[in-house]
């Protein structure tokens, strides 16, 4: 059963079609990457699916049910910027998350731990900082510890020990089964976090499904030797090698298959070739990513 | 809906805005009837007697306290449109979906303060004007006249709903609140004159204006010429059809649109 499945949802803005009938299912369990750059339409099907922006054509289940309120209040959700009454203080703030969401008060302590926010709970929102604020809006997101977590941009203003405070937690959290919906146009966030995705671009969506079965992210071997132009010569003679090419001082050879990097030491020994360098290195998702975005 | 007042309770339990313009609001209510009783009991008895009108005398005090209690409206107005437009400023209405409202109950929570709101000026009218009733005047207590006190409510009523609806409707509160004052104190007064010098009585059909005409002060009331005017009846159905349309459109406003 998906928690989350969408058929043909589309939604325009004036002249801007800002989706078009993207379809896609969440498996439980997921950790499920939503992405794509700047405008692409991430936050619009988010805001669709949490019924704060109206889809012009399309539909969408919840836990395999038409989305309602009492399905949304089984979401944790953090949807772009983190949105509190400015007067209140962080602890008064949750209580209302607590109320709307229908959960008990006495989680709040546990969320503020979690979020390293228990020393300053009493002070005004409008004091805190960007990071402080975006970590309020992940405990109110935690609270009740909901099973499905919908995430925009969580890392969002959070400086580099916080990002990597986010990242564990989104870890630790996918370790205990839930499913996250991630979205980010950090490629590396969701390349260290994510078991499935999908990719929009312009508002379509280009592909979707699991990580290793919809992204080509074939391993590539950098060598080099005292003839870099041998060497090349002799790696496009290899079996399974597709292209090989100078790159600087090295030459990175691409495989159609995850390559033996003793088998290819040891053919290129035979051939008289004694490598300086062997590296056996995976294809960053930011590449594949922009390989995907610029050719589909 | 016990659960959304609860919410909406701890919106507004800590903010300090909230609490002094709504005390400032509760004091305009008896203060607003408080000079005029001075005068007309003590300098001008004599004047309110010819007209055979004692307007702080039971059963006239309803009606004078009613009419004057309703120019305060425009603040309990102003409190609707910052309840509002502050949910649209810290898009906080937006997480109250987001963290599961239904759009409707979004509705309700702020529907519930044109009750609540309503309901507070009433009772504190209705005890003003029980008050004065025994303090300045002359006569013994009646109920007669009770009506315009419900009418005073009506109006209430309708002045926090067209008060939501233009906060729903331009979000912005510095907006809001010029478009609410412009409207409640002069705009529909200006239109209301034209229309009336133009066309007649169907000038005082429009929202507030229906209110008004149902709400006027005592001795200023029996100088008007029937013939200047409809029965209250249609005055009072115009009133309550206002209430539903401008209720209907909050709906409809934020049940259709994107947050």
């Amino acid at each position: 059963m998906p928690v989350l499945s969408l058929q043909n949802v589309s939604k325009r803005y004036g002249a801007l079609q800002a989706l078009s009938g993207v379809t896609f299912d969440v498996p439980r369990g997921a950790i499920f990457g939503v992405l794509g750059p700047n405008g692409s339409g991430k936050t619009t099907l988010l805001g669709i699916v949490t019924d704060v922006l109206k889809a012009d054509s399309g539909t969408y289940t919840l836990f395999d049910r038409t989305a309602t309120a009492a399905e949304r209040r089984q979401i944790g959700t953090l949807l772009e910027t983190p949105n509190f009454y400015h007067y209140l203080s962080g602890y008064k703030n949750l209580r209302i998350s607590a109320a709307v969401k229908q959960r008990s008060e006495a989680d709040i302590a546990r969320v503020l731990e979690i979020c390293g926010l228990t020393a300053r709970q009493h002070s005004a929102f409008k004091t805190y900082s960007l990071g402080m604020k975006q970590r309020l809006a992940l405990a109110a997101v935690l609270l009740g510890d909901p099973e499905v977590l919908i995430l925009d941009e969580p890392t969002n203003g959070l400086d580099p020990a916080g990002i990597a405070e986010v990242r564990d937690l989104i870890r630790r959290l996918a370790d205990t089964g839930k499913t996250i919906i991630l979205a980010s146009h950090l490629l590396d966030e969701v390349e260290k976090v994510c078991t499935h995705v999908a990719i929009l671009k312009t508002g379509q969506l280009l592909l979707s499904g699991a990580v290793n079965e919809v992204i080509s992210r074939n391993d590539y071997l950098e060598l080099s030797a005292a003839d870099n132009g041998a060497l090349k010569a002799a790696m496009l003679q290899y079996p399974g090698c597709t292209s090989a090419e100078i790159n600087g001082a090295t030459v990175i050879a691409i495989f159609s298959a995850t390559p033996d990097a003793a088998a290819v030491n040891a053919y290129l020994a035979e051939k008289g070739i004694w490598l300086q360098q062997l590296l056996l290195r995976k294809k960053s998702l930011e590449k594949t990513f922009l390989e995907i975005t610029n050719v589909l | 809906m016990k659960r959304i007042i609860y919410t909406e309770w701890l919106k507004v339990k800590n903010y300090r805005v909230f609490w002094v313009i709504l005390v400032i609001a509760a004091i305009m209510i008896p203060a607003g009837s408080y000079v005029p009783a001075e005068i007309y009991t003590r300098q001008l008895k004599d004047a309110a007697k010819m007209l055979g009108q004692a307007p702080f005398s039971f059963p006239v005090v309803w009606q004078t306290v009613a009419n004057i209690s309703s120019y305060v409206t425009t603040l309990f107005g102003l409190l609707m449109v910052i309840l509002v437009t502050n949910e649209y400023t810290f898009r906080t209405n937006r997480q109250n979906i987001i963290d599961g409202w239904d759009r409707k109950e979004f509705v309700y929570a702020k529907l519930f303060w044109v009750v609540a709101l309503s309901l507070m000026a009433f009772l504190l009218s209705a005890l003003t004007a029980c008050t004065y009733g025994f303090v300045y005047g002359d006569k013994p207590f009646s109920t007669e006249n009770f009506i315009y006190l419900i009418y005073y409510w009506l109006q209430v009523v309708l002045t926090l709903c067209i008060a939501l609806l233009l906060s729903v409707w331009v979000k912005r509160a510095g907006f809001a609140i010029v478009l609410f004052l412009g409207y409640t104190m002069m705009l529909e007064q200006t239109l209301v004159f034209m229309l009336k010098r133009s066309v007649g009585r169907i000038g005082g059909l429009l929202p507030l204006q229906t209110a008004d005409e149902l709400l006027p002060f005592p001795v200023v009331g029996k100088m008007i010429s029937s013939a200047d005017r409809y029965d209250d009846s249609i005055y009072l159905f115009g009133l309550l059809l206002y209430i539903a349309v401008v209720i209907y459109l909050v709906f409809r406003k934020i049940l259709r649109s994107d947050l």
